[in-house]
Order: C-alpha cells, then structure tokens, then sequence
C-alpha cells in the first residue's frame, strides 16, 4: 500500500507538475485525509475485529446540534458533548450487540438513521451555525491545516493501540477466530464493548477537531455517501472487512492515497463524473483483492 | 524439571459421573488415572463420553459425583479453565484452536501478556525472545514471527500444544508443576504424513508434561500411549498397559465397538446376487494423503462395505466416490463411462449417484416442510407435464411416499422439519436420496446418533431397495450396519485395502 | 415428549406468534389507509388513487428484484442506481434511437446485474460491497452521461407505455401487477424459485441437495438488474422527463417494503407475493407524510424506523451462530 501510494504521488508529480507540487495543493490534500480519517479512525478498530460500525456520521449530526443547544447553558465546554456522545453511543451499541445478539451493521445503521431523525427533529430542519470555535482552526505552520496537527496525537494514540498493547493482538485474536479466541481465555464480550466505546469516543474526538473546518454548522442532510468514503478509507488500507489483520495504521495510508488519488484526479480536469467512476471502480478493485481469503466463507 | 519417578501417579479422576438433562447418562462412575510423564490413551465411538470427560477435567463442566486427586492427595474439581490451568490441565480441541492471523509469539502468550507489559506497552521483544526458548524446550522448528496461519498443520498442532503447556506455567506460576496436556483428537484435520510428524515431535516432549491422548483412531493410540482407557456408552470397559500386555487392533476395535453374538449383529440378509458388469469401478484410486491404489468392483443389488477405524481413509474413499473430493491417480468408472476427477456432486447425481451422510442439519431445510425438503432433490418428479412448474399434488404424493416407507412419525407432510426428533429428521434426509432412486447411493455414518426403532426403519426401506437393484457403499463405525446391509466388506487401513470378506466372513470375526 | 406426535397442536397466541409477519402488514395496510382517509376524505378520491398508483408500480418493479436478493441473504445497493441509468439512457437516447432505447437500457443493467453476480458469486464479495462500489460506478456514468441536465421526453409513443389509461387505471399500474403476477409465479411455482428459497435458506445444504450456487446466485441478480432496468425505462415514460436526482429518494423506503412485506434479510423467507404489501404500505405512508405536510428528512427517517424494526423482526435468529 505504502507502494501504491508513492507511485500516485509520484504519477501525479510528473503529469501535473506545476499544479500538484503546490503547497497549496498539499493543503487541500491534507483536509480531505483528515475529514477521512478521524471518521474511520474508531470504526478501523471495530473492523479489526470483524464487526461493522456506520455511526461515526450520526454522532457528527447529533454531537452537533447537541452543541449549538447547549452552548447558551455552558458555553465553550458545550463542545465536549462530542466527546461524551461518542462514548456513551459506543457504549450502548456494544452492550446491545453483545446481549441482543444483534448484526453491528443493521444496529449502527439504525443508530445513524436515529441520530438522523433527532438531529432533524431538534434542528427544526435548519443547519444551525454555531460560533466560538474558529480557534480551532487558527493557522500555526503555514500551509498545514491546523486541525491536522491536532490530528496527530489521536493517530498516535491509535496506532499505538493496535500494535503496541495487548488490546491490539486481543483484537486480531477475535477478528481472526472468535471462538479460537474464546477458548484461549480471552473475554470476547468485554472487548467488543471495549472496542465499540472506543470507535465512538475517537468518533467524538474526531468531530471536535473537524468542527469548524467543516464548516461550523450543524449537517442536516443525510447524504448516504458520507457514510460511504470513510469505510472506502478503510478497505483501501487493507483492513478486510471480515477482520483479523489491518487497523487504523492502514486506514491511515488508505486514507493518504485516497486523497492524493482524488485531487490528482480532480487537477486532471476530467469529468468530475469520470472522476466519479474511476473512483468507483478502484473501490471494487480494492475489495475484490481484499476478498481473495475468503474461500470457506460463505458469503452472502 | 526432571520427574524422579516414572511411575508417581499424578491425577486420578475417580468415579466420576454425569447425567444431562436427567435423562442422558453420559459417564457412569469411570476412573482413570495419569503418573508422570506419561501418555495415556482414552479410545471409544462417538458418544462413549470421552469429551465430556475432558471437559469435567478442565473445568467446562461439573461432574455429578467423583473425586479428584493430585499426587494423591484429594482436591476439589476445577470450576473453569483457568482453575483447571492452575493445577496443571489444560486442553488442545480439535479444532477452531489456532488463530491465523496472529504471529507464533503472539499466540503463544494469547492471554497472559500482563506478565509483559509496561504501561500498557507490550514488551515485545521480551516475548519474542521467550518464545524462541520455549520452541527450542519443545524441540519446534518454526520462526517465532511467522504467521499462524502460515505454517503447516502439524507445526500448528504443535504450537498450541506448547501454548496449553505455557498456559499451566504461566497459570500455576511455577515451572515445577508438570503439566497435564489434554489432546482432544489432535490428529483428526492432519494429513496421513502430517500426523507421523506429530508424534514424532510429541515423544519428546514427555519430559516436560503428561498427556490425555483422546482419539479414535485406534493404530495412532497404539503407537504412542503408554496406557490405554476404552470408554462405551459413558462407562469404562478396559484398561490395557501397553507396556505389560501384548494387545492387536482387533482386541482394542472389539473392545470399543463392544462383543457380539449372532442375534446382536441380526439376521441374516438372503440377496440374490446380481451378476453381470460393475456398474461402478474404481481402479487403482489414490489420493496423496489419504488413500493409495483403491479398487473395487460393485454391481447392481449389491453392498460393499468399507470397513476400518477412524482415519483410515474409509471416509475419504466414499466422498471421493461421491464426488466431494477429488482422486490424483487411477481411474473411475460409472456404468462404463470414465469419471473426469474434477467432477462435483451435481455432477455425480446426474451419473445416477447419490451420496449421504449422517449429519442432518446441514443438509435439511429446517424451516421447510417435510414434502419440500424431498421435492428440492427431485425436483424432476414434481412438476407439470405442459409446464415446468411445481405440481403441489405430485409432491404431496411423493412425500408420502417416503413416509410410508420409512415409518416417518408425523402427521402430515407439511410439517416443518424443525419440529421432527432427530431420528425422523434422518428418515426425511435418507428418504429424499431414496426417492432419487439413484442406481448408487453412498452412504457414510448413515444412522449415527439417532434411535434404535429409526435405524429400523431405515435399514428396511434400503433392503427394499436393495431388492429392486440399488447398489450402496457404506461406511459406518457399526458392525451391526454393516452385518445387516452389506454383502462384502472392504478392510481399510492406513488408506489400503488390506482385505476382502463375504459377509459370513465378516460376521465370524466380529463374534466373539 | 410424546411418543405418538412430535408436534403440538398450537395455541391461538402461538398461531398469531408465528404468522405475524403475515398478519402485521395487512393490520397495517388497513390502519393506514383509514387512518389518512379519515385525516382527509381526498385521500381515497379518483385522483388520489391515481397519485397513488403512479407512485406505486415502477416502486414495485424494482422492489420485486431486490426482493429476489434479499431472499439469497444478499444485499443489492445497485437497484435504484440502475433504475436511474436505464431512465435516463431512454430520455437521452430515444431521439436517435428511437424505441431501441428500451432493449439497450435493459441490457446494461442486466449487464450490471451480472457483474454483481461475478462479484458476489465468483470473487467472493460481501454482496452489500460489491452492489455499493457498483452502484458509485453507475452514478459515475450517469452522471457523465446527463452533465446534470434536465431532459425532457418528446416522444408520446414511449410515453404511451405507462400513461395510456385502461378501464380507469395508466397502463404502469398493469404493468406493474403482471410483472408482479409473474415474479410471484417464479418464486413460488418454479425450480427456479425454489432453488433460490434454498439459497437463501441454507446455503451448504443447497449445494449438497445437487443445486449450482454460483450459477443461481448470478441468476439472481441478473434478474434484479433486469427489472431495476424495466422499473426505470417505466419510469420514464411515465415521468416523461428527468435529471440525475432520479431516485435520490428511493433506497430507504425501498429496502423498507422489501422487509417489511416479511422478507428477512437472513434469506430463504418472505418473497415476491409479500412484498406487494410491503410497497403498499410503504408508498401510501410515503403519499400520506406527504399530504400531512412532513418533511422529507422525517419521512426518510421513518422509513429507516420501519426498516430497522422489521428487519430485526424478521431476522431467524437461530440460524445466526456468531454475531459480528
């Protein structure tokens, strides 16, 4: 993957040169990779796992509205809801999942479209602008978007997660063979709680730091292809979906040449609805070469 | 950790009994008994309640009455496996027990990384390092990087072997405990050449631990126990010291499978035997691994029984037969033609052979009546002269049929099969072969586990059969099946065929 | 346990238990529809039937297809996005080609559908995957296809094909119930159907009963391609015109008829016949929201609501082993 993505930069380099070697141009790459990636951060560790989880969007809506009501209550601090919304909801989806035996992809969905409805209901239907955190975004190093640099511990912290614990080899142990993993010793319910209230609360995280620079107002719209790109993110990485091997590590590259895919895409002046397709059909390509494993597996 | 005397013993479970639900007796007071550094054998059919046994040693489940003993001294049952570990058991299942995605170090401390961590930081180098001593102390030759998933079988079996020794070490906190390691028929996914390998790594790891050795396949418990139990039907029937008896495969086969006389293997079948061409003809099949240089002859009306302990390549022969699994070399023939080995179970149906096993559940539509699951086989025998659509009246009559012929117990045929008793669920599954009415039907495990008024009934509906011209290959662990059905019997071992009998043949050396 | 019958003779509330995924959509059809007549005594007026019918039968169309999927346990997040190519392959084209467009537009998105098949069939895809990257694909092309204009059908013969009015009713609506009539047939009279029910209702044991999965997978979807194409060459003609936010508002409420007719996403139950129920409901709720004033956002989350409960409703629990 490292490959692939050094090549496009390379690719991009030669054809466009004068357009895609611009700081300007690395600017705008590095907003898109991290929009991509502070969503599919949480989620790449359920993933890993082998489950699903959809809600990092609703707990963006939600977290939001949320904010702009509370901030006449207590001002400034009303941004941690984001954090706290995150936790509880990946709280109450892994307790779920583990005791309603429910599939994680039909419960996050329906969390999402939940959120949705009390985001939409709360709002009264209109985005809500919400002002006092532009200091977020207050440029520090030139040419480097400020929220990335706020990224950067949470990656980390991540990172360090999945390779360097034993949560980490736990994780894999359950996303490679559940039941292997059970007879081992390993309390599998615990850590898929564990892992779901982490996807939510790095979801949370996420959005605080995404929080003005997507534009500082409340999403009413539900475009189903937001859902989409950051789960794009993470099959590009190398994390399969059935779980086992990957993880935020990869999603991070993923998300990397993605974006540098995109926008070199975008500088070629094609069709954006080329561009459209060719994205399309890199996604399936990806998938197909991820699902090579998978030949006992009855998939459906 | 040298042990001081061989013959100390270490465990003794003894008495132990257990009933499920009230009704299933599944162990009726056994007792056995482990010394140091020894390997013992506990042999028996499916069912005999050796499993059961082995989770009441590691805790999974509570006996109902016995006693344990720990170097002769009287301890309570373990209540789980971590208790368990702590003195010193601890279990390698069958399967689901390797974990692919992780890296051999990885695996071996799955479960005990607190011993190396840091703030929260793994030491991994520490493990990495530990771990390459552990495999040096077993004498495994493997990198302690390489992925689980990647290495062969056996090196698997035998890293979980060193993870369940680990596991009582880490556990029990010392390493002066010597180590009872369960091994819960190890050998069952391995390869013929693999399962050598197994063991000749196991030997010298007696040293290091005690082992359960838990199989049925009798040659391989022969080989490498030092002591062997025989459980049958939750009771333990014999007790043989390897090292003071001189004992066949045949003593030990008999014992498990338990003695006969004459009225306990039924009557005697009269066949008219149906001369003229095979109707199927296997010439010098072999598969690596499995089988080599299988040849048989069988003809119309005819049963041909393949006869053999587990794992000696019967199972592998009848799903090549019946297309699920492909030969290498030699040849197959169906009614003269040659049988290209690629071919699939489709394939076969369309030459006119129908294969079963015993396993319903996977094969049944649970949630579908009676009469469709009979219809979606023969599909060809419902449906409307004009138009290729279902005729709901044919399938009602046809699974009627069925039912009459093999005495299935429910009211009507649009029951769901949810609802049947596993013995009727069988009759429905063996019935839509029957209505198939292929010329060959293969049949493996045919009657396992269900009741003895079913098995019957089904044994009467395939005599009818049998009468109007099917021919049947059968693989069975019942004598008595292959004493009512067949009319010769095929001894495998180690994937040959070693002889061949008539039936009377067959029926001897089965009496006692 | 009885020797002489393995079963009980069930109880009323056991009855009523287990048909409930029959019983529940009628009740429902039947409360809806009173309860917005008696709202507003227009709902069931000639022209109100009329508006319901229109948005009813290439809804239909297309939910008979997915329906098939949904059967095999699979997913198809292609179906609206094919709709959508196919009507606007007919819009674009049929001043050059005239009535060829029909035929062309039904072949690509069979094409698609066969595509989807290879994917899930032959590479192994989780089904939701491929027919997702699928369906961003075949945006992509329509998208590139229309520019984002508006276009408009001049034709009245093509035109003719959903709006000319038989005995009250535009032709769409009979359309819309034959095709019905016979997607139903085929689930429930033919091999074909059966061999789909087994699919989806125990994947190894169908291959062990003799049945080609792969092959009938591909079929599946081929035929969901099919009519998702013949839905949106309908629409068409009956819309007459068109851009690329055809659609946009189809896959909740879509994938919400399909299940809440009674066909689980674990495969092997429901079919064709049920999902007519579904679309009822569903588009009347949808006709209803509508005349009540709510907004779209709401009704889409009602809609996701109805889904999700009757997923989980429908789900067969006992077959799930380990839950991901």
């Amino acid at each position: 993957m490292v490959l692939a993505l050094l090549f496009f930069v390379l690719l991009f380099s030669v054809l466009y040169p004068e357009r895609f070697l611009t700081p300007l141009n690395f600017s705008t790459i590095l907003r898109q990779f991290i929009t991509l990636t502070l969503f599919a951060l949480g989620p790449s560790f359920v993933v890993v796992m082998g489950s699903l989880d959809l809600s990092y969007v609703g707990i963006w809506m939600l977290g939001g509205i949320l904010t702009w009501l509370l901030i006449p209550a207590v001002g400034q601090w009303a941004i941690l809801v984001f954090p706290l919304l995150g936790l509880v909801t990946g709280f109450v989806v892994g307790v779920t999942q583990v005791r309603a035996r429910i599939p994680s992809f039909i419960l996050t969905l329906s969390l999402l479209i939940v959120y949705w409805g009390l985001t939409a209901t709360l709002s009264g239907g209109y985005p809500r602008p919400v002002k006092g955190y532009e200091w977020i975004n207050r440029p520090l190093i030139p040419y480097i978007p400020t929220p990335v640099l706020w990224s950067l511990p949470l990656m980390a912290v991540a990172v360090f997660l999945i390779k360097y614990t034993k949560i980490g080899v736990h994780l894999y142990a359950i996303g490679s063979n559940e039941e292997g993993a059970k007879l081992a010793g390993i309390n599998v319910h615990r850590h898929k709680v564990l892992t779901f209230t982490l996807s939510g609360l790095f979801t949370g995280i996420g959005s605080v730091i995404l929080f003005q620079h997507l534009g500082g107002a409340t999403p009413v719209e539900l475009n189903l292809n937001n859902v989409v790109w950051p789960l794009v993110a993470i099959v590009l990485g190398g994390t399969p979906l059935v779980g086992g091997s990957g993880g935020p590590q990869r999603t991070i590259l993923g998300a990397l040449t993605f974006s540098v895919v995109y926008r070199g895409l975008y500088l070629s002046l094609l069709h954006p609805e080329v561009i459209q397709l060719l994205v399309g059909l890199m996604l399936i390509v990806a998938i197909v070469i991820g699902s090579r494993g998978l030949r006992e597996v009855v998939v459906t | 950790m040298a042990p001081s005397e061989p013959n100390v013993p270490l465990l003794e479970a003894r008495g132990i009994s257990k009933t499920f639900n009230g009704v299933v007796r599944a162990l009726d007071r056994v007792t056995i008994l482990v010394r140091r550094g020894e390997i013992v054998g506990v042999v028996g059919e499916n069912g005999a309640g050796k499993s059961t046994l082995m989770k009441i040693l590691v805790g999974v489940y509570a006996p109902d009455e016995g006693e344990l003993f720990y170097q002769e001294r009287k301890i309570p049952f373990p209540r789980n496996p971590r208790e368990a570990a702590k003195r010193g058991l601890s279990i390698v299942y069958q399967e689901k027990g390797s974990i692919p995605h992780l890296q051999v170090y990885q695996f071996l401390f799955l479960g005990h990384e607190d011993k190396y961590e840091k703030f929260m930081r793994l030491q991994t180098r520490q493990m990495k390092k530990q771990a390459e001593e552990v495999l040096r102390e077993f004498h495994i030759d493997c990198d302690v990087e390489a992925l689980m998933g990647d290495l062969p079988l056996s090196l698997q079996k035998m890293v979980e072997i060193a993870r369940a020794i680990l596991t009582v070490r880490l556990e029990a906190g010392s390493n002066h405990l010597m180590p009872i390691i369960i091994l819960d028929e190890p050998t069952a996914p391995l390869t013929i050449e693999e399962r050598e390998r197994l063991f000749q790594d196991l030997l010298p790891m007696k040293s290091n631990a005690s082992f359960i050795f838990v199989s049925h396949i009798i040659p391989e418990v022969m080989k490498f126990a030092d002591r062997i139990y025989v459980l049958r039907e939750g009771r333990l029937v014999g007790h043989y010291d390897l090292s003071a008896e001189r004992i066949t495969e045949e003593d030990l086969f008999r014992a498990i499978v338990g003695r006969g006389s004459s009225e306990y293997l039924g009557k005697p079948v009269v066949t008219e035997q149906v001369g003229g061409e095979a109707i199927l003809s296997a010439v010098r099949l072999t598969r690596n691994g499995c089988y080599y240089e299988v040849s048989l002859d069988l003809h119309r009306g005819e049963c041909i029984g393949l006869f053999g302990p587990a794992g000696s390549g019967k199972s592998e022969i009848i799903r090549t037969l019946g297309g699920l699994l492909s030969f290498e070399e030699g040849s197959l023939a169906i009614k003269g033609q040659l049988v290209r080995p690629e071919e699939s179970p489709p394939d076969r149906l369309r030459r006119g052979i129908g294969y079963f096993s015993g396993e319903t559940g996977k094969e049944l539509f649970l949630n579908w009546p009676i009469a469709k699951n009979i219809s979606i086989v023969n599909i060809e025998k419902v449906l409307r002269k004009v138009l290729p659509i279902i005729d709901f009246g044919a399938e009602k009559r046809l699974a009627e049929r069925v039912v009459r012929m093999l005495r299935i117990r429910t009211p009507g045929v649009y029951v769901d099969c949810y609802s049947l008793s596993g013995g009727n669920k069988q009759k429905v599954s063996v019935g839509r072969w029957l209505e198939r009415s292929p010329e060959i039907l293969l049949l493996e495990d045919p009657t396992v586990g269900i009741d003895v008024g079913a098995r019957e009934d089904i044994y009467d509906a395939l005599l009818e059969m049998k009468r109007q011209g099917l021919a049947m290959i059968l693989v069975s662990d019942d004598p008595k099946e292959y004493s009512i059905l067949c009319d010769r019997v095929l001894f495998i071992r180690a994937g040959k065929i070693w002889e061949s009998m008539s039936i009377e043949e067959f029926r001897k050396t089965m009496v006692m | 346990m009885s020797k002489k019958f393995p079963i009980r003779i069930l109880p009323l509330t056991e009855w009523l238990r287990r048909n409930l995924t029959i019983i529940g959509p009628i009740f429902a059809v039947a409360a809806v529809v009173l309860g917005f007549q008696l709202i507003n005594p227009f709902f069931l007026s000639y022209d109100g039937i009329i508006t319901l019918v229109y948005a009813m039968s290439y809804f239909l169309i297309a939910a008979c297809g997915l329906t098939f999927v949904i059967m095999t346990g699979s997913f198809d997040f292609s179906v609206v996005s094919l709709l959508k190519l196919a009507a606007l392959l007919c819009v674009l084209y049929i001043d050059r080609v005239g009535f060829w467009v029909v035929p062309l537009a039904l072949m690509f998105t069979t094409g698609f559908g066969l595509i989807n098949g290879l994917l899930v069939a032959k590479f192994r895809v989780p089904s939701f995957m491929a027919t997702l990257g699928i369906s961003i694909v075949v945006d992509g092309i329509a998208l590139y296809l229309s520019r984002g204009h508006l276009y408009v059908v001049n034709n009245e013969t093509f035109r003719a094909l959903s709006t000319t009015f038989i005995v009250g009713l535009p032709s769409i609506f009979y359309w819309a119930i034959g095709i019905w009539l016979l997607i139903s047939f085929l689930a429930l009279l033919t091999p074909f159907g059966r061999r789909t029910y087994a699919l989806g209702g125990n994947p190894i044991g169908a291959s062990l009963s003799g049945i080609d999965v792969v092959k009938q997978r591909i079929y599946v979807f081929l035929l969901s391609g099919f009519l998702a194409g013949l839905a949106g060459v309908l629409y068409m003609a009956q819309m007459g015109g068109g851009s690329i936010s055809i659609g946009a508002d189809m896959p909740i409420p879509l994938f919400a008829s399909v299940v809440a007719g009674g066909t689980a996403l674990t495969g092997g139950v429901g079919g064709p016949h049920r999902t007519l129920m579904g679309v009822i409901i569903i588009t009347w709720i949808q006709a209803g929201l509508s005349m009540l004033a709510v907004g779209r956002d709401t009704q889409m989350i009602v809609f996701g609501l109805i889904a999700l409960v009757m997923s989980i409703a429908t789900m067969d629990r006992r077959r799930i082993k380990s839950v991901k």
